[in-house]
């Protein structure tokens, strides 16, 4: 079902999928760059991906936050492959969540810790993104039957 | 394929809840953290502004600025002092991006602890930090992240906090030389009693225009300082 106006569910899919496969990507490389008592590389020589990664907000209960930032991205790449309220509203929610978090975290560059780095700004645009996908996703499919596999082509 | 209204009203109806319980969320977080009690070792504030403000400018112990800069500008001040927070905060940054960081002015951090016996080690500690060319980064950071006067926030932990995110090197030293040197908070403070002085922010201006130390109490803004400095040039 194609809704009036808006993009098809399996084209919001693939969307979602190709947007939250990006997002693992830039966690994973915060992520990894932290592990090695280092930090992510800004271009440009800024030195505010530094400054933030060294911030005592990069850690949750010891666990850097793009750890989460992958678990997050991970489990909306799962959504995407699934065409069923359950992925839509579980799909929002996840993207509710981190769009949220992504708020507070911008909110902590600029007034607490007192810089800007260029990773979690992609990464809080790509939050962003995945949660107009999964809004739109979820007003215009909510309710409508499971009818096809997950990313499956249709003819 | 037949959309089933109820269950779709339904799932809406839980996604505005939800995005109604995430905005508020943010925003309780945001407030919370917006309060600024400060006085918190595990989130020291205002790093980068710090670096940023005294990046390039020479440190010699509690003296910022080029150390033949022709006026000194002393400042004696308390750690936990709210003014002196404020001061740090509004009106001496523009004396450190301009006459201090063009080696015009020299800028000197004198204890002068008043408001409780928690800044004489606030103070050593600073001092230490000093030895190691941190001075100007820990006052900076610890007016940054001051709590209420006297509710007992400067413990060891949230002063050796403060000197980590100074960038002091050598912890191991530091907290020798802060045990050390609480004898000359007290004998910055002695001093500073002697000269007639009883509160904090005061400041001393010296140059080849004044006749030796003029004292200039509390200057309301940074235009009097500025003013001061441009007498004594």
């Amino acid at each position: 079902m194609k809704t009036k106006g808006l993009p098809s569910e399996w084209t919001l899919q693939r969307a979602i999928a190709f947007v939250a496969a990006l997002g693992i990507g830039v966690a994973t490389y915060i992520a990894i760059a932290d592990s090695g008592g280092g930090s992510p590389v800004c271009i440009a020589g800024s030195h505010g991906c530094a400054t933030v990664a060294k911030s005592s907000y990069s850690h949750l209960a010891g666990v850097n936050i793009a750890v989460f930032g992958i678990v997050g991205y991970a489990l909306l790449l799962a959504t995407a492959f699934f065409a069923n309220d359950a992925a839509r509203f579980g799909g929002f929610v996840l993207a509710l969540g981190g769009f949220g978090y992504s708020v507070f975290l911008t909110y902590l560059e600029i007034f607490k810790i007192e810089a800007i780095c260029q990773w979690c700004v992609a990464s809080a645009v790509l939050m962003t993104i995945l949660f107009a996908l999964n809004a739109t996703r979820l007003i215009g499919y909510a309710g409508t039957e499971e009818r096809a596999r997950p990313l499956e082509r249709r003819a | 394929m037949s959309a089933e209204p109820e269950r779709r009203q339904r799932l809406l109806q839980m996604a505005a809840g939800a995005a109604f319980l995430a905005l508020a969320m943010v925003l309780v977080l945001i407030i919370v953290n917006s309060s600024g009690s400060g006085g918190d070792p595990e989130h020291i504030e205002g790093k980068a502004g710090v670096d940023r403000l005294l990046a390039a400018i020479p440190q010699q112990g509690m003296v910022l600025g080029d150390p033949k800069a022709p006026v000194t500008l002393i400042e004696f001040g308390d750690l936990q002092c709210p003014v002196c927070a404020g001061y740090a905060r509004e009106i001496l940054p523009p004396i450190i991006e301009n006459p201090v960081k063009k080696g015009e002015v020299k800028l000197e951090f004198r204890n002068f602890t008043i408001i409780g016996e928690e800044s004489v080690p606030a103070g050593a500690a600073a001092l230490a930090a000093g030895e190691q060319g941190r001075g100007w980064h820990y006052i900076e950071l610890f007016y940054r992240n001051q709590a209420a006067e006297r509710s007992g926030y400067v413990t060891d932990e949230f002063m050796e906090a403060v000197a980590i995110a100074a960038g002091v090197e050598n912890l191991g030293k530091w907290n020798q030389d802060r045990r050390r040197r609480t004898d000359e908070v007290e004998k910055t403070t002695e001093a500073a009693k002697q000269l007639g002085f009883s509160g904090t922010p005061t400041f001393l201006v010296n140059g080849p225009g004044t006749k030796g130390l003029e004292p200039l109490g509390t200057p309301e803004s940074t235009g009097a300082l500025e003013e001061a400095i441009e007498a004594a040039r």
